[in-house]
């Protein structure tokens, strides 16, 4: 099965090469035959990539440790489990299963466009197979291949590094990926319309979908990370500025900016040469964040020096990408003018605006710290290195500034906001926002970064409740109906609209959640089982945590683990019991010496109390169970409004699944919009 | 025309706040990221930078580590990973990382006391997130 993995990646080189000459050569001279061959070689190239990926799973499950992928990713006693991820554990197996899914991607997108959009589809395949030929080039000829053989067949693998052996790792990166690569599509359709001419928004409306997927599993993803690093990197933290996170916020701050401007594009026809513009940036940035998070580019220049090959490689791609956009982008220029001018700084379209070049200033900060000890290191010689202070202190004003528009941008009015307009939609939400700040000072708020956050996310959230709330009553006047009902009605007769609106409410619960850290508490203590420490909450209540004592339990090699020193401490808060935490070490056998931590959260919706065994006092008497040896260091975090985090997360989901539904009945809908005009003039929004 | 200048001035307005962001953000943070024995001849010549914050990064040597009883406090000797005589001590204040032993290489930041001591705040263990392994390692291992 192996064999014939890598004999289908071999195959798969000429049959997308083929298939690129195909499509593009299809769109010129407009022969049908070419494209239809050309959409062909994208089935083709999918059924072989996927073969290649069943031969790297056949690898690790048959344990085939002559391969050096397999070698170094698994062991014998692995779990089956991480063995099945195990294809996109490291580099060489994410770079195939990157291409595996796009050529997925292509294939729905061949599928679904049969009959329509014919004007499109010849250069959509052309570059889709451009992109697919690229990764295949990559992964056989970068020293890259999944399938190299080593000399000999080691008798185990080096295994899975325990850090990775987590639900939360073997969803995060496919998650990311689709994210990453369903955005291919729009931007294959963007080329399309530059190549073919046809500039208007047709190619926006046409990939709205794989748009707003595309966002959804990028911001998903990135926060399955964070739950990731949150869970298992037992340091309490969800985020921390480092490059492989950076690589992939930065794709995602744009694809949200882009996310935004084109609703400008197609309300107003402006900003053509920007929409082209962020497509292509969020594009490349895809495919940096793809070759930086499986390299160590930034880490140290000495592994960039091994990877020497693949970074030319990936560097003149994005580079040939970048120039053949723009001197398309640049041919077209005149037709991609505007069609409408800004007419008032106080506007929807000035909004947008604002929240494009914040999104982007965001971004550029982001890779210039992320580049930053390259960057110094090529001037001066002299390496200089910013950390996690850099990103926050440039990154927290530019996100509060965003948070502020999240809650003007929906109300304030396209073209011309009168001060009526602003009066009737501001009025209430700036007082909220305002009391909320007092009264939290008043309970004794005093940090301000937290204290300005939590008074803006009152706004917003004023904003957007009260637009349901509108909207709502007016239908359940109109249409005679029950609240509850006019509400549901209201999301599902526009679902992009109250689903980008139940997306805001995501993210206003994340800002409030990320500020609640601003109150985080740090203690570490010395215990001996029975000793009892006490800490307060910044919510006013007492924990008491009893150290109960330490249990060790030897493994017979199962899962591969040697030995767990599991601590227990039961909690009790306000002198109620609350159960017990356990926090542990764990020592694996197959991997590098230390032993891991494994950390004990107790979640309730205010915080979580987050519990860490920093060390035995005496790790060798603790593993022959002497009882005298159970002291160990103890370090106990409060994390205020954590979950908000998480919590925000699903909201983001819900409203970008609710905007994304497809419509049920596009007739009914048509009759009901003639019906409904009046109801929209009357939510008093438009 | 007149509103285009007043948006005009707007965008402007955001790119300055950014790029000022930006700018002072990099002068008040930026850490110098040296080896050992560029940190000693650096202070040995100016000594102000016993004051400046750095970061080094260096290999620890094994047998130097040891935790001063009952206090939070890990202090070992950290070598330069090419010139192995160049060396200091360093004290570091806060719980280790898991992957921490005392035969690694580590970055560490903080600062250079003028008694020698290295004043750590922050300790990373520089191992490969990567976790490949050559021809040679793997041939050890299973044995």
């Amino acid at each position: 099965m192996t064999i014939l993995g890598e004999f289908a990646l071999w195959i798969s080189l000429p049959v997308a090469a083929f298939g690129m000459v195909l499509g593009y050569a299809g769109g010129r001279t407009q022969r049908g035959d070419l494209v239809l061959s050309a959409e062909r070689t994208i089935y083709a190239v999918f059924g072989l990539l996927l073969v290649a990926s069943i031969g790297v799973t056949a690898a690790f499950l048959g344990d085939r440790f002559e391969y050096w992928y397999v070698a170094n990713y698994s062991n014998a006693n692995l779990e089956v489990f991480y063995k099945v991820t195990g294809l996109w554990a490291g580099q060489r197996g994410s770079l195939l299963f990157w291409a595996l899914l796009l050529a997925l991607f292509a294939v729905i997108t061949v599928m679904t466009n049969q009959k329509k959009n014919r004007e499109f589809m010849p250069y959509v395949a052309g570059v889709l197979q451009t992109i697919l030929l690229f990764f295949i080039v990559v992964l056989l000829f970068a020293d890259v291949n999944p399938f190299e053989r080593l000399a000999f067949t080691p008798a185990d693998g080096r295994g899975l590094n325990p850090q990775l052996q987590n639900y939360w790792m073997t969803i995060h990166p496919p998650t990311l990926y689709l994210g990453f690569t369903a955005f291919t599509i729009p931007f294959a359709f963007a080329v399309a319309a530059l190549l073919n001419g046809r500039l208007d928004a047709r190619w926006i409306q046409l990939t709205r979908r794989w748009i707003l997927t595309s966002w959804l599993f990028l911001s998903v993803g990135i926060v399955f990370g964070m739950r990731w690093a949150y869970e298992e990197l037992g340091w309490g933290g969800y985020w921390f500025w480092d490059p492989v996170e950076n690589a992939s916020l930065l794709p995602w701050l744009t694809a949200t900016a882009f996310l935004h401007s084109i609703q400008i594009q197609e309300n107003r026809g402006m900003l053509k040469v920007w929409n082209m513009s962020l497509v292509l940036l969020t594009f490349l940035l895809t495919i940096f964040a793809t070759f930086l998070t499986r390299s160590g580019l930034i880490e140290s220049v000495h592994s960039f020096a091994q990877e020497l090959k693949i970074a030319y490689i990936f560097l003149g791609f994005m580079g040939a990408v970048l120039a053949a956009s723009v001197v398309l982008i640049l041919y077209r220029l005149p037709q991609l003018r505007s069609e409408n001018q800004i007419e008032s700084f106080l506007s929807r379209e000035s909004a947008f605006l604002f929240n494009n070049l914040l999104l982007l200033g965001a971004a550029f900060s982001v890779m210039w710290g992320t580049m930053f000890p390259l960057i110094s290191e090529g001037f001066t010689g002299q390496e200089i290195s910013v950390g996690p202070p850099f990103f926050e202190r440039v990154n927290f004003p530019i996100g509060l500034l965003l948070l502020t528009l999240v809650g003007i941008g929906p109300v304030i009015a396209w073209r011309r906001a009168t001060k009526r307009n602003l009066q009737k939609n501001f009025t209430l939400p700036v007082t909220v926002g305002a009391a909320t700040g007092m009264v939290l000072f008043g309970l004794g708020a005093r940090h301000e970064l937290p204290l300005v956050t939590w008074s803006i996310s009152a706004f917003v959230l004023t904003v957007i409740v009260t637009e349901f709330w509108k909207g709502t009553r007016a239908r359940a006047r109109i249409e005679g109906e029950g609240h509850v009902l006019a509400f549901f009605h209201l999301i599902t007769r526009n679902r992009r609209r109250w689903g980008g609106y139940i997306v805001h409410v995501g993210f206003v619960l994340m800002c409030i959640g990320f500020a609640g850290a601003g109150y985080n508490t740090d203690s570490r203590f010395n215990v001996e089982p029975g000793d009892v420490v006490s800490l307060a909450s910044p919510f006013g209540h007492q924990y008491d945590l009893t150290y109960e004592g330490l249990s060790m339990s030897i493994g017979r090699g199962e899962r591969n683990l040697l030995w767990q020193a599991i601590a227990t401490v039961s909690v009790s808060q306000d002198g109620t019991p609350k159960g017990i935490l356990t926090t542990e070490k764990r020592q694996y056998t197959n991997r590098d010496t230390q032993p891991m931590t494994e950390v004990g959260i107790r979640s309730i919706v205010s915080e979580d109390l987050y519990l860490i065994l920093s060390a035995m006092n005496d790790t060798g008497g603790a593993l022959r169970n002497d009882p005298g040896a159970q002291g160990i260091d103890l370090q106990v975090l409060i994390k205020p409004l954590v979950n908000w985090i998480w919590i925000g997360c699903l909201f983001i989901t819900l409203g970008t699944v609710i905007a994304l539904w497809p419509s049920v009945d596009r007739v009914r809908l048509a009759r009901e919009k003639a019906e409904g005009s009046s109801e929209l003039a009357a939510a008093g929004a438009h | 025309m007149k509103k285009n200048g007043r948006f005009m001035v707007g965008l402007v307005g955001v790119a300055a706040v950014v790029t000022y962001l930006i700018w002072t953000g990099v002068s008040e943070t930026m850490v110098y990221y040296m080896t050992p024995v560029e940190l000693i001849d650096k202070v040995s010549d100016d000594p102000t930078f016993h004051d400046v914050g750095v970061k080094v990064g260096g290999m620890v040597i094994p047998g130097t580590y040891s935790r001063v009883e009952g206090e939070l406090l890990h202090v070992f000797t950290v070598r330069d990973l090419v010139d192995e005589s160049s060396t200091f001590v360093v004290e570091y204040r806060d719980a280790l990382p898991d992957t921490f032993t005392d035969n690694i290489e580590v970055v560490i930041e903080g600062r250079l006391r003028s008694d020698g001591v290295f004043e750590a705040n922050t300790l990373l263990t520089k191992c490969g997130s990567r976790y490949e392994a050559s021809p040679e390692e793997l041939l050890g291992t299973g044995q």
